[in-house]
């Protein structure tokens, strides 16, 4: 490790979370330690100076998704990552642990996930670490008790458990900053007193590790009841129980919580907190000291939704042509987007979402707003927010604007965004990779060892593309209706890759074939993806 | 052409009720939200209500503290009168010239108005958001007031104690009636609060993507000083034989100018600056690299979004070449420069999209030097500038020149500062496919909303 790279690791200790100096509140000890000192102990707990420790508990149930992943502490690097410095974490932001609070069913899970998959895009190095993976795997026979959960469990045996899984799921958060090189850990528990919150923010600051709560409160019923039903659906905990036994149970895991849960408030005026109302109905910051990634992070928050709708995604019919001219779709194209579009039409259907009728949309939103000055009205305009919607983003080429066209005679929006032209390929253009090979052998040795990141002369490299989507994310994240995106293979392997949580080594091998359009399902704990083959309806197609 | 729909808008229309204090720093967000936003071709405009008092004639009294007492039945009549000039101006905008962005700004402190307003809105389907700007800090207001409002038109030809203390009675005035808003009352609305410049804000009810992307921007403007500095790379081999495009290496005089150029740096930091750090922000093409190459600053990054326009098929072509092999494309480009789009390459609208993560940064970085290309420091000057899309593409920026621009309240300074070492010019005026400024000298405009910037 180079002199320099140390360096670049303290003076992203002393700034904090931002390039601004650490904030006038921010307790700031004098005493630092270099972490490339890999022997020293952490706190008052030992450390494996190798690995890190025994591998983290994770709660990945599909295993498509990556969000779960452990990151491997010097190689990987996400989609979209702006700039980092030699110790991997990226530049002038710090260590950060953001630290979750509140009551079981304010979809905190939810919310860990989702902003673990969105700061590993930017190339930030981070991992939930949900406090539940640890008490599941510390509790006798997997009996949780409700007991377990309150902070002043009542029974001795409780409590030693309690205290076992949150000390092992601290080491682990320590292990991560420490020998995983990691840069955000989001601790997902309920830190229901202020005691607990100002002894973690106390034990981090002290480590130089900035600590940024966020406190979801929920004052909406119908989202609890919400969550509680996917919880008991879908909650490791409830791994194996009837349905209705895991909801009941749920709720009264939340009724025993309730009494002794505290809000964040004049007892921590010194601590950074965001309080996360209704999931983003209200969001409020107190105390952040504004950096990069803190300001990245409430702008995602201000885009984040509890999606009901899907992302799909289809290839524009014949996109090898090549990247310079702009040819029209031909004759089969035309068949092509035919077929996809009558094969989303009847999946919709199919999925029970009746919103498309025969000839068009059913009812645009538009026409669902009736005038009236007096009460709050669904924006006019903004797309997707309805969740029966579909809209349909394609980039400006010729082709791919083609292909949209059957769906805009159903009175589908279409929106056309040049961010998602393929991938420019410089020089190398419509070559295959062995004509590349043959024809600039040191260019494909350099692009065979990254290519993400690697660019030809005059091209794009996966990575620029995945800065330049990047604000189409956060406007896919807002919307709560159906989207379907088609566009060239590249453009679809990035935005996969952000929401499979991928490796930027992954991206530029995921395949997309022809003949399938892929459909995204959102949940709290994991996003899935499934395949829908195109169906022939004109079996002109069966040439091959 | 092609279709285009601009992305990041929506069809949404939103209003930005400002609420707050005199002296809470409205009007310059205000002014950075509409630069913003009319530089991403989003359009916006700013009503500012004290112009329009200001505007009103035939007001036969003084505007002195006095004036804005609420108790002054006259004084009240005539502010009436100009926050109805504004509203009528705003709406008229938004249905004649399909406005998508207006800002109201004024002090809107009571719940009375701001309802006005909001029904008003909703008739109009255009949604309202209100941005409060709270401050209890009295030094941070005291600052403001000494830095902008005693220059205040109100206060011309007064002298500056007096204008302050007045002033300080004006907020008293408006304080007596003040209702700030709040997370419980107003829970219906979409608003932001920034209390004490971001020290806490409270954001309620965003609903859609462009007034997220509003909300993103105001939270990372900062406010201590900085300057950027703009240069074009050295000439180029390409810029001598007139082609366009390409990944050529610098010509010998553009190494000259590589070389010079940290002593340019040094000269336009100042004797009292000269060790200011800076961070050098380059494109991935290898004449922006050697240029930057002999500049002894450590922190230097490459963007891919600070390449130049892709010419697509017409890469590597000059001009002349251009006018004879696509006649049509060229002169479609002559007609709308800023719209074209070369044949599989990009128009300037392009180049907007790809920085505007740059601008972004750039808002919240500190020190900055970048050196790219000609259509893209066209775009970065036209947004700190102000400039017009019509004008920007056509805006001469030379070869060998270092540009310093130090933004401002209300405006950005500009000066430049030449190397003397001869160059091309690749200056190219509409309706010819000849290279070179006219004998007139179309000097790059620049201008601004407020002022117009003092050019050296």
């Amino acid at each position: 490790m180079s002199s320099s790279a140390i360096s670049d690791d303290e003076g992203e200790l002393y700034n904090g979370f931002g390039s601004s100096p650490i904030s006038r509140n921010q307790m700031r000890t004098t005493k630092r330690w270099s972490f490339h000192n890999n022997t020293r102990p952490l706190m008052d707990l030992p450390v494996d100076a190798n690995t890190g420790g025994k591998p983290r508990r994770l709660s990945d149930i599909t295993g498509e998704d990556g969000v779960h992943k452990t990151l491997n502490p010097y190689s990987e690097w996400g989609g979209a990552q702006l700039y980092s410095t030699e110790s991997g974490r990226l530049f002038h932001a710090g260590k950060i642990i953001i630290a979750l609070a509140g009551l079981p069913g304010r979809g905190k899970t939810h919310l860990s996930v989702s902003l673990t998959r969105y700061l590993r895009w930017l190339g930030v190095k981070t991992h939930s670490f949900h406090l539940g993976d640890y008490r599941r795997a510390t509790a006798e026979d997997n009996n949780l008790t409700h007991d377990l959960f309150v902070p002043t469990p009542s029974s001795k045996q409780a409590h030693a458990v309690r205290e076992k899984a949150v000390n092992e799921c601290l080491n682990d958060i320590l292990n991560f900053f420490k020998a995983d090189k990691g840069q955000v850990a989001i601790y997902d528990a309920v830190n229901a007193i202020p005691e607990f919150r100002l002894e973690l923010h106390k034990k981090f600051t002290e480590l130089n590790i900035q600590v940024l709560f966020i406190e979801s409160l929920v004052t909406d019923d119908k989202i609890i009841q919400k969550n509680i039903e996917e919880a008991a659906r879908l909650s490791p905990d409830y791994t194996n129980w009837d349905y209705e036994k895991a909801k009941k149970d749920y709720s009264e895991r939340i009724n025993a919580l309730a009494p002794y849960y505290q809000p964040m408030g004049t007892e921590e005026s010194q601590l950074s907190y965001i309080k996360f109302v209704n999931f983003g109905e209200r969001i409020e910051l107190h105390n952040s000291s504004y950096g990069y990634l803190i300001n990245k992070v409430v702008f995602y928050l201000m885009n984040s939704r509890i999606k009901s709708g899907s992302v799909f995604f289809a290839r524009c019919y014949k996109n090898t042509m090549d990247y310079a001219s702009d040819p029209p779709l031909d004759a089969e194209g035309i068949q092509y987007a035919k077929n996809l579009t009558l094969t989303l039409v009847e999946h919709l259907k199919y999925c029970g979402k009746d919103y498309i009728g025969e000839g068009s949309i059913l009812r645009p939103a538009e026409l669902k707003r009736e005038l009236s000055v007096d009460e709050r009205q669904p924006p006019t305009g903004v797309d997707g927010v309805d969740k029966d919607s579909l809209v349909i983003w394609t980039s400006v080429k010729k082709r791919t604007i083609a292909t949209t066209q059957f769906f805009t005679k159903r009175n589908i929006k279409v929106r056309h965004r040049i961010q998602l032209s393929q991938k420019n390929p410089g020089i190398v253009g419509s070559m295959s990779e062995s004509e590349i090979e043959e024809k600039y052998p040191e260019f494909y040795q350099q692009y065979e060892q990254d290519p993400y990141h690697y660019r030809f002369p005059r091209a794009e490299s996966y990575h620029d593309l995945a800065i330049k989507i990047e604000p189409l994310i956060l406007e896919m994240e807002r919307m709560s209706g159906d989207i379907l995106i088609i566009a060239d293979e590249t453009i679809l392997q990035v935005f996969y890759g952000y929401l499979m949580s991928c490796s930027c080594y992954e991206i530029p091998s995921l395949n997309f074939k022809e003949d399938e359009i892929i459909e995204i399902k959102f949940n709290a704990y994991s996003n899935s993806a499934e395949r829908i083959k195109i169906k022939d309806f004109a079996n002109t197609l069966n040439v091959k | 052409m092609p279709v285009y729909s601009i992305s990041h808008v929506e069809n949404v229309r939103v209003c930005v009720v400002m609420v707050g204090l005199p002296a809470r720093g409205k009007s310059l967000i205000s002014q950075k939200i509409v630069r913003y936003l009319s530089w991403l071709s989003i359009k916006s405009k700013c009503f500012n209500v004290g112009n329009y008092r200001r505007q009103i004639a035939t007001m036969p009294i003084e505007v002195d503290a006095k004036f804005f007492d609420p108790n002054n039945e006259e004084g009240l009549k005539y502010r009436q009168q100009a926050i109805d000039l504004a509203i009528d101006d705003m709406m008229r905008w938004f249905s004649d010239e399909q406005g998508v962005v207006g800002i109201l700004d004024a002090t809107n402190s009571t719940r009375a108005r701001r309802e006005t307003i909001l029904k008003l809105c909703r008739e109009n389907y255009i949604e309202p958001m209100f941005l409060e700007s709270f401050c209890d800090d009295q030094d941070l207001v005291l600052q403001n007031i000494l830095d902008v409002k005693t220059t205040s038109p109100d206060y011309v030809s007064k002298p500056q104690d007096y204008a302050m203390k007045d002033f300080l009675q004006r907020i008293e005035y408006y304080n007596q009636i003040y209702e700030p808003m709040d997370a419980v009352t107003d829970s219906e609305l979409t608003f932001i609060k920034l209390v004490n410049v971001n020290s806490q804000i409270i954001l309620n009810r965003i609903e859609s993507y462009l007034e997220s992307r509003i909300v993103y921007y105001v939270m990372n403007l900062h406010i201590k000083p900085r300057c950027i500095w703009l240069s074009r790379h050295g000439e180029s081999e390409f810029n001598v034989t007139g082609q366009i495009g390409g990944d050529s290496n610098l010509s010998t005089r553009g190494w000259r100018y590589a070389k010079k150029l940290p002593e340019l740096v040094l000269k336009s930091l100042g004797p009292d600056a000269q060790h200011t750090n800076l961070t050098v922000w380059t494109s991935t093409l290898k004449r922006t690299q050697q240029t930057a190459s002999f500049l002894p600053y450590k922190k230097k990054l490459q963007w891919k979004a600070l390449d130049e326009l892709d010419a697509g098929e017409c890469d590597g072509m000059t001009y002349e070449e251009i006018e004879q092999k696509f006649p049509e494309d060229f002169k479609a480009r002559d007609d709308d420069k800023y719209e074209y789009r070369y044949r599989g390459g990009e128009s300037y609208r392009d180049i907007v999209i790809r920085l505007e993560p740059i601008i972004m940064e750039l808002e919240r970085q500190e020190n900055i030097l970048i050196i790219t290309h000609q259509a893209v420091l066209r775009c970065l000057y036209a947004y700190f500038m102000n400039v017009p899309q019509h004008e920007s593409p056509w805006m001469s920026i030379p070869l060998h020149t270092l540009i310093k621009l130090e933004p401002r309240a209300y405006s950005t300074l500009v000066s430049r500062i030449k190397a003397d070492i001869p160059a091309v010019s690749t200056y190219k005026e509409k309706g010819t496919s000849q290279l070179g400024e006219s004998v007139e000298g179309m000097s790059s405009k620049s201008r601004d909303l407020i002022s117009a910037s003092a050019e050296s």
